[in-house]
């Protein structure tokens, strides 16, 4: 999945300086549409383009963007940890743990509204603890993800009853059918209203991003922290703000995922910080934080959801980690090639 | 070298931090042990204690490599994928080409010597790329090894087509892993564990490239300019590291007569957590193999007081969790008491 080389004259050095900040910015972009394409044509001999299993056909169009919702709603809030240089390797287990929670309210008949807001809280409060670990305790931040994802991961299961793989319906308690309400029924174009709240959350991150000071106290915090609180940046509370809403958005994402599969699987958000991952890098944010896109994190992670849907028509399920880890090596190395190019200028 | 001796300074010869961790750890560890008898039935038989000390070699020899590359700060979470890989393709080497029809049970019919060779080769392959991207391109470790782990597994996963391979295997390929030393119930992968932690131990407080691993974990621009090539060191510690991974997948494989595409999901997350109950700080040239040894019969007493107490083992993971950040906190708590 590599971009195009970028065939710019040599001969004028500004023409060609020119043209590779061009490619820059709008490779991300190439390789959407790259992937897109390939997966259209690549089972034409068996499906009729547009036709029924195509995979620009309408019903395949609306069960991608339905499971890209988690990510979609995720990534961007993802991004703006990354931008002030810290990571939240826990966000897959904190969806987890929303959902199993979610889904066991809702199996227990509280009623959609509230269970949404306790879940919500207790997202803000997952948020919040990493924020406690890494900006007031001082751990550093992978191990005091890493550990929170594996405390998280825990609580799931212990949630879960024995003998039991995920919340859903026993002989004693049916699980309600309108679970399924808010991330699979029809609201406007086929999509349901998850994929909606998810738009809006991207708007309004990547307004958060380049309009308020949010945004530019994180790139300021992931530049040069010390430098960033010098000039009166509180950089404890700021990144610590900025955990809560990763945590805030994991949970969101985790009811979406519950909703999307009317139960509470403890081990459905696992891998899913490899997706941010690969989303923001792919997006051209830098792996020390200083500068980032959410706008462009997104496109990211539609590449990883085209690319993950695509490939289920095309190779055997058992193809998809080595398919995901090379994904993730090459987001890498593109990332890398970037970077390196922009220290040069 | 010299400078590995501290210089007493003004009283007398005093500990280093390191040993003094240790120390508090094995402290630790025996206050644990203390409670773990009184509040578990049976805990304080002799063959329990020969337990926690040997079931989970397999870890403790990952925590050999992830200790050393955690010293020099970083991760490595590739090793559960590694050994993954290794035990599959070890099995896929060794199964005889031409045994059956099913496709899984076809292999290349090395024999065992070989089969082992090139596993463990393919091992190294992995700690190559992690090398490559870390040493050379300077990208984070943690974000590559997820991305070799991914591969790794992704290796063991196609070629086992997703579950495992266990069918027409010489009986030679069962021998390492089931030997038991004579009249005792101890395996030959303890025995491995123990020449391997004896073999560490020495390379950290003998050898010139175990005191530059502190070095470059202290401060790696100031190594370099000291004449220590860290490119070249970091490379090997994390070909090492994939190698003691490879090791363990062979050994386990061959206990278990199967390689599957599954094995040792998670055993990164237990590799670090005993590093770091073993004090080892990833912010700077700081730890011990000897302390990490420590950490993991302290998870060991934890997990299996746990499971004697009739815990679900869904309770393992919060335990871990919780276990490592008192650890990491009282560590630290300890370090500012003794410098104050």
């Amino acid at each position: 999945m590599n971009g195009p080389k970028e065939e710019s004259p040599r001969t004028q050095l500004e023409r060609a300086n020119e043209a590779r900040a061009n490619f820059k910015n709008i490779y991300i972009y190439v390789v959407l549409v790259l992937i897109v394409a390939i997966f259209s044509v690549v089972k034409l001999g068996q499906v009729e383009f547009f036709g029924r299993g195509h995979f620009l056909s309408p019903d395949s169009l609306i069960n991608l963007l339905r499971s890209a919702v988690p990510i979609l709603t995720l990534s961007g809030a993802f991004t703006l940890l990354m931008i002030s240089g810290y990571i939240d390797l826990s966000v897959g287990s904190a969806m987890s743990l929303s959902a199993v929670v979610f889904s066991w309210l809702i199996l227990n008949g509280v009623s959609f509204l509230p269970a949404i807001m306790i879940t919500l809280v207790m997202g803000i409060g997952l948020g919040f603890l990493n924020g406690f670990l890494v900006m007031k305790l001082r751990i550093t931040p992978v191990i005091a993800t890493l550990v929170t994802l594996n405390l998280f991961k825990g609580i799931a299961l212990l949630i879960v009853p024995d003998g039991f793989s995920a919340i859903k319906s026993t002989a004693a308690k049916t699980m309600p059918a309108w679970i399924n309400d808010y991330a699979r029924k029809d609201v406007f174009l086929g999509l349901p209203i998850a994929f909606y709240i998810a738009l809006v959350v991207i708007a309004l991150l990547i307004v958060v991003q380049r309009r308020t000071l949010i945004g530019k106290y994180a790139a300021a915090i992931g530049g040069n922290r010390t430098a960033a609180e010098l000039s009166g940046i509180n950089a404890v509370k700021m990144v610590w703000l900025l955990y809560i809403i990763v945590g805030f958005f994991a949970a969101l994402a985790g009811m979406a995922r519950a909703s999307y599969m009317s139960l509470g699987d403890p081990l459905s958000g696992d891998g899913m910080e490899l997706d941010c991952i690969i989303a923001v890098l792919l997006g051209g944010t830098a792996f020390s934080g200083g500068e980032g896109s959410v706008a462009k994190t997104i496109v990211g992670a539609l590449i990883i959801v085209c690319l993950t849907t695509g490939l289920m028509t095309v190779i055997p399920a058992f193809w998809q980690v080595m398919a995901k880890g090379s994904v993730l090596i090459a987001a890498v190395v593109l990332n890398h090639l970037l970077v390196r190019e922009k220290v040069k200028a | 070298m010299m400078e590995t001796r501290q210089t007493p300074a003004m009283i007398g010869r005093r500990m280093s931090n390191e040993s003094f961790i240790t120390l508090f750890m094995i402290g630790v560890l025996i206050a644990l042990f203390g409670v773990a008898c009184a509040v578990v039935p049976r805990f304080y038989l002799p063959q329990n204690m020969i337990n926690l000390l040997t079931n989970n070699w397999y870890i403790i020899i990952l925590g050999i490599g992830v200790t050393f590359l955690l010293i020099t700060g970083n991760f490595d979470m590739s090793v559960g994928g590694v050994i993954a890989m290794t035990g599959v393709l070890s099995v896929y080497f060794c199964q005889s080409a031409t045994a059956s029809q099913n496709a899984l049970a076809v292999g290349l019919g090395l024999p065992y010597g070989v089969a082992v060779a090139l596993a463990l080769i393919c091992a190294m392959g992995i700690g190559a790329i992690n090398a490559f991207f870390i040493a050379r391109l300077k990208v984070p470790s943690i974000i590559i090894t997820l991305g070799t782990m991914m591969i790794a597994r992704g290796v063991a996963q196609i070629v086992a087509q997703g579950a495992q391979r266990n069918t027409s295997l010489p009986d030679v390929f069962g021998v390492l892993g089931n030997f038991t030393i004579r009249g005792t119930s101890i395996k030959l992968a303890v025995l491995v564990m123990v020449v391997l932690i004896a073999a560490a131990f020495l390379f950290e407080k003998k050898t010139v490239a175990g005191r530059r691993t502190y070095l470059i974990g202290a401060n790696a621009e100031a190594a370099r300019l000291s004449g220590i090539n860290v490119r070249r060191h970091l490379t090997t510690l994390f070909i090492g590291s994939a190698l003691l991974a490879g090791i363990t997948g062979i050994l386990l494989s061959s206990e278990f007569k199967a390689g599957g595409s599954g094995r040792a999901a998670g055993y990164e997350f237990d590799a670090l957590v005993i590093s770091l109950l073993g004090g080892v700080s990833i912010a700077g040239g700081f730890g011990s193999v000897l302390g990490m040894f420590v950490g993991a019969v302290i998870l060991s007493v934890v997990t299996s007081a746990a499971t004697g107490l009739l815990l679900s083992p869904d309770w393992q993971f919060t335990i871990k969790g919780v276990v490592t950040f008192i650890a990491i906190l009282s560590q630290r708590f300890a370090l500012d008491r003794r410098k104050g």
